[in-house]
């Protein structure tokens, strides 16, 4: 198949809106920075002002990069499970990957008694972000294998999707119950962590973030094919000689590698899986998952990083949390596009 | 929102030991008793023949409402002329405090075998108090929205000190008002300045007819807040200080119209939000406060943490800061018992001469003659 030039225009296109509004969030923030001091902060370390740099490389460096990971993880885990499902709604929450990680997280932060507890667990060397991370990792790992476990029962995927909204809602129950014996900080913590953060990832989290959000893109990518036949039908793909199971093994991890990852150390970001999908379908008139993932990494990036510099509201002290940003542009977005075309491509 | 944040701090209290027991005075206040407030802006105390009235102004959202409540002897009759007054029956002989300011108070007031029920036991301080929590003479009656009304009102204290807000007590605690039972809310937290918080003391005398002791006691903890304030005013340099934690991104810095801006000026501190509007905290990203935190000289009241190690396990960026580097690091947990409840927030609150004096010992060594700290020590 030959690639028309005016994909490769619109992927260049994309890369350059990339590199914009990475530098756009570099420079939004409560303390004005002009561009060129930016670049000095970045490039030259020693030669910027000391507070600038510490900004710049300490506090919005990681921002931003935290931005791209999650952008690309989210956006990607989206079209799976958007393909997968057949359902032009589907998100990478909706197999409850992202309400096992909030159980785990509350288990810590509401069910965890007393602060006691948390400080016999901290004296054991584990500090207590890495902790509120592991927990996440932990319910989200639990939720992928019991819905793993459980698929292989399933005749088809509706009834993963079923079974996936099931258990978002026991886990939600079972919030509600520690969030109803715990006191209001603790409530108020866990209400905190459920608005998402891009700020939170630093140090030697960033990294591990980048390995395993790097990890599930690649798997992605290179079932392009296997998501390709997918959306023709789950017999139609069979008559390729494609195993369903296999097929929902490897979407299944792929997914729940970046879905709950990103969870585990940003907090639930909404709307970025369900909106960035079908605005590329949109800009690149293409069903192809093999060009679909690169450019659902590219707008999920652009999209996020618009996002969380609009975030510091300009002119003002306070920072609004990401997820109602993603949330106030993302709807807008998806219903401007609805309203442009007749029928959602690709079904 | 900032409301809850002051809540949970206050809640994390604790209190002071060595109470005094004394006979509870006569019914009649002599005028020499009679107590006049001076700092409090959240009540008034009136004395008129043969009982007293308390008025709790709301002064939420403009509103004009006032709860009043009127002290009366037991078997006294209602004075004609207050159709709203609310009666509680002085001396008061067996009180429930929700919070840890008000065991504070009852404490303060010689009173704290008095207390027969608390609001959660894990925040209490007092050894006095927690002894009756162990052997059962103090129950525990849960809080806000799992408050126990049956034990509480099989409990029949005196009167219920609570911590809320005073238009959200009668909504809240209708029940008790029905079964009887008084509810006063303490609005300590309130209040603007530290003498004002530690003069809700006065309102524990009234109630328990020991006003001659509390003014007295206060008496001496106001000339020592003024002695120390005159003094800490006076310090040539005034070093920059920062305070508390971000969380998540979020850093809460006190108001310049808190009550902790005013223990900050009274310090002699230079304090950056000094002239913001507002009596709580104001939320922060951490980027806003950075320029701040990277140069201040002095890091206080950092929150839960222990240790430097401790501070660099929530974000090792922390470590950048000027204060961290030089070791300038100074929590206020130094009287916190073995079940983790900080005496800070307890005895803390009716005396503040102490938190003065610590901060003054901190921020200008050598100013005042004694080193020892109260409820502050430095981080290793």
């Amino acid at each position: 198949m030959k690639e028309s030039p005016s994909n490769h225009i619109r992927i260049a296109g994309l890369l350059i809106l990339l590199v914009v509004a990475f530098l756009l969030d570099l420079s939004a923030g409560p303390v004005s920075i002009p561009l060129k001091g930016i670049f000095r902060a970045l490039l030259s370390p020693h030669g910027a002002d000391p507070t600038w740099g510490f900004i710049v490389r300490g506090i919005r460096l990681p921002k931003a990069v935290t931005a791209v990971l999650a952008g690309c993880g989210l956006s990607v885990g989206g079209l799976q499970m958007q393909t997968l499902f057949r359902n032009p709604l589907a998100d990478p929450s909706i197999l409850g990957i992202t309400a096992g990680a909030s159980l785990g997280v509350a288990a810590v932060m509401l069910a965890g008694g007393s602060m006691a507890t948390v400080f016999a667990i901290e004296a054991l060397g584990v500090p207590g972000s890495w902790l509120i991370i592991g927990a996440a990792c932990v319910g989200a790992g639990a939720v992928m294998l019991l819905v793993l476990s459980l698929s292989n029962r399933l005749r088809d995927n509706v009834m993963m999707l079923i079974l996936g909204i099931m258990i978002g809602s026991i886990t939600l129950a079972l919030i509600s119950i520690w969030q109803y014996f715990s006191d209001p900080e603790e409530v108020k913590d866990y209400l905190l962590w459920t608005f998402g953060s891009l700020g939170g990832v630093t140090g030697s989290q960033l990294p591990i973030l980048a390995i395993v959000v790097a990890l599930g893109l690649v798997i992605a990518f290179l079932s392009s094919k296997m998501l390709d036949a997918l959306l023709l039908g789950e017999n139609y793909a069979r008559s390729m000689g494609l195993s369903a199971r296999t097929a929902r093994l490897v979407i299944v991890c792929s997914t729940s590698l970046l879905a709950g990852s990103i969870t585990a150390f940003c907090g639930p970001i909404g709307f970025i899986g369900i909106a960035v999908p079908h605005i590329a379908r949109f800009l690149f008139h293409t069903a192809n998952h093999r060009r679909l993932i690169p450019a659902c990494c590219l707008t999920g990036a652009i999209l996020l990083l618009c996002c969380d510099a609009l975030s510091q509201i300009p002119g003002s002290q306070s920072v609004l949390p990401i997820n109602i940003i993603t949330s106030l542009v993302g709807a807008p977005l998806v219903i401007v596009l609805l309203l442009r075309q007749t029928t959602i491509q690709a079904w | 929102m900032t409301r809850y944040a002051v809540l949970y701090l206050i809640m994390l209290s604790g209190c002071r030991s060595a109470d005094r027991q004394m006979p509870a005075a006569g019914q009649a206040t002599p005028a020499a008793a009679r107590t006049r407030v001076n700092y409090a802006k959240g009540f008034t105390i009136a004395y008129y023949d043969g009982y007293k009235e308390v008025k709790i102004p709301d002064h939420a959202a403009g509103a004009k409402d006032t709860l009043d409540y009127l002290l009366l002897a037991p078997g006294a009759a209602i004075p004609p002329g207050h159709p709203h007054g609310e009666v509680i029956r002085i001396p008061v002989q067996s009180l429930v405090a929700m919070g840890s300011p008000q065991v504070a108070e009852a404490a303060f007031a010689g009173v704290a075998d008095r207390i027969t029920g608390v609001g959660n036991g894990r925040y209490v301080f007092n050894p006095l108090v927690r002894e009756g929590l162990r052997s059962g003479r103090v129950r525990q009656v849960g809080q806000e929205t799992s408050l126990n009304n049956e034990l509480l009102i099989s409990l029949r204290p005196g009167v219920v000190l609570t911590m809320t807000d005073p238009d959200a007590a009668s909504a809240q605690y209708r029940t008790l008002a029905e079964a009887g039972i008084p509810v006063l809310p303490d609005g300590d937290w309130l209040e603007t300045t530290p003498l004002g918080k530690a003069e809700w003391v006065k309102l524990m005398g009234a109630l328990t007819d020991r006003e001659e002791f509390v003014n007295r006691r206060f008496d001496t903890v106001e000339q020592a807040y003024l002695r120390l304030a005159a003094i800490g005013r006076s310090a040539k340099i005034k070093p920059s200080v920062i305070v508390e934690m971000p969380f998540k991104g979020t850093w809460y810095m006190p108001a310049g119209g808190s009550f902790f801006a005013q223990f900050l000026r009274d310090a002699g501190a230079a304090y950056h939000w000094n002239d913001t509007n507002g009596t709580g905290s104001l939320a922060f990203g951490f980027e806003t406060v950075a320029p701040e935190a990277l140069k201040a000289d002095f890091w206080l009241d950092i929150g839960d943490i222990g240790s430097k190690k401790d501070i660099l396990n929530v974000d090792k960026r922390f470590g950048a800061f000027h204060a961290f580097r030089t070791g300038a690091l100074y929590n206020y947990n130094k009287r916190v018992n073995e079940a983790g409840c900080n005496d800070y927030w307890e005895a803390g609150v009716v005396n503040p001469q102490w938190v003065l004096g610590d901060l003054i010992r901190i921020l200008h060594p050598g100013l005042l003659p004694a080193d020892t700290l109260v409820y502050h020590k430095q981080l290793k």
